[in-house]
């Protein structure tokens, strides 16, 4: 078995974080892809976070009220060994290089 | 998103001008054989917003409903018309008779679970939805009504302080209008002089719930948290007064602009309607 971390994704909006409202799922649940995993509130809305994969929950990351930045862990998964290849590289680098571009287009005002 | 949907800008002109709302029917997978719902989302926000980032829409696809959306005029992807009386709230109820008759919907029958249509409302979509289930008893089944409100807080709004804001910053004495127009102006997508003629339109045909009251069972929902939620319980005791079946649900620890997420709403919601 492997480990595949997935982080906050981004948001939209030049969003850099969210505050956890509610998990709607707990450390030894099997979830479905797009079943519901979190509830998190950003300071322009309230969204609900639909898995990105199927598997078995082995940590989250932040109680209701803590904040996560965009990026950072959100919560792991325990896959069967063969499809960790696939998936395990997609997620990392994608919102840090969003906030440098953001930034990029402020300096231009 | 699970199940096939449809969407177009709605054409069917019902009084004068095209009111180019933005309509979908979304199919489910596996059809309950109940009645479709019908979503009316809140000021400044949409479809998108309101019903399927908050997970509403899967979770109504989930249970086999048939769901109709709509965003409100200035909102979303509906269009933006410059007149005035399409954004006054019995224009935009006779419209969403029209989209609602459009999208199928039959008037109800005796002992027909698939008759006429539930329909879930936030915050302003909860004003809405009162006065279209008070006005179409014959077709209206169910209401959930989230974050409801006795008043109306875009009656209060200070349009003049808000055009003098936009005009050339002069801030904003009044806190409510600061902060609704801070929201309007939060996200791109909004088109801030329809919102206003929406404010302007609302402030001429304020909310009067004790006017016509909706007979049919209801469930309203607000965030323990919820300021403006506070006078649920009137308009609670306004509906019961009529006969109707009413139920009031609290969330606690939310508040007006998170409870929306909430899975204990969802399917209180749900479950309410489920008959």
């Amino acid at each position: 078995m492997a480990e595949i971390s997935f982080p906050l994704p981004d948001l939209g909006e030049g969003l850099i974080e969210a505050t956890v409202l509610e998990w709607l799922v707990s450390p030894g649940d099997q979830v479905e892809r797009n079943q519901p995993l979190v509830e998190v509130e950003t300071t322009k809305s309230a969204v609900e976070l639909p898995s990105p994969q199927a598997g078995k929950v082995v940590r989250i990351h932040g109680g209701p009220g803590d904040k996560i930045n965009v990026g950072e862990p959100l919560i792991v998964f325990e896959v069967p060994d063969n499809t960790a290849g696939i998936v395990g590289t997609v997620p990392k680098e994608e919102a840090p290089k969003r906030r440098v571009r953001l930034s990029a287009v402020l300096d231009e005002d | 998103m699970s199940g096939r949907h449809t969407g177009e800008q709605h054409h069917h002109t019902v009084e004068g001008t095209d009111p180019q709302l933005y309509v979908e029917v979304h199919e489910p997978e596996t059809d309950a054989g109940l009645r479709p719902v019908l979503l009316l989302h809140g000021f400044s926000s949409s479809t998108k917003l309101n019903w399927q980032d908050t997970g509403w829409l899967a979770a109504l696809l989930e249970a086999g409903r048939r769901v109709i959306t709509v965003d409100l005029p200035g909102h979303g992807r509906s269009g933006a018309p410059e007149d005035m009386d399409s954004y006054s709230p019995s224009r935009i109820r006779a419209d969403l008779l029209q989209v609602a008759f459009d999208a199928g919907v039959r008037p109800l029958r005796d002992g027909d679970p698939a008759s006429g249509v539930d329909v879930i409302g936030y915050s302003l979509g909860s004003r809405l939805a009162w006065e279209f289930g008070a006005t179409q008893p014959e077709l209206v089944h169910r209401l959930v009504l989230g974050g409801p409100n006795i008043a109306d807080p875009l009656a209060a709004f200070d349009l003049v302080a808000a055009q003098r804001y936009l005009a050339d910053g002069t801030p904003i004495a009044d806190e409510s209008t600061s902060g609704l127009l801070k929201m309007a102006l939060g996200l791109p997508s909004n088109n801030v002089f329809a919102l206003l003629s929406l404010v302007e339109a609302i402030k001429g045909e304020p909310f009067d719930p004790a006017e016509a009251v909706p007979h049919m069972p209801m469930l309203l929902v607000a965030g323990e948290k919820d300021d403006r939620a506070a006078t649920m319980p009137e308009l609670a005791e306004l509906g019961a007064k009529t006969g109707a079946l009413v139920e009031q649900l609290l969330i606690p620890g939310r508040n007006h602009s998170n409870v929306i997420t909430s899975r204990a709403f969802k399917q209180a919601a749900t479950e309410f309607l489920g008959v």
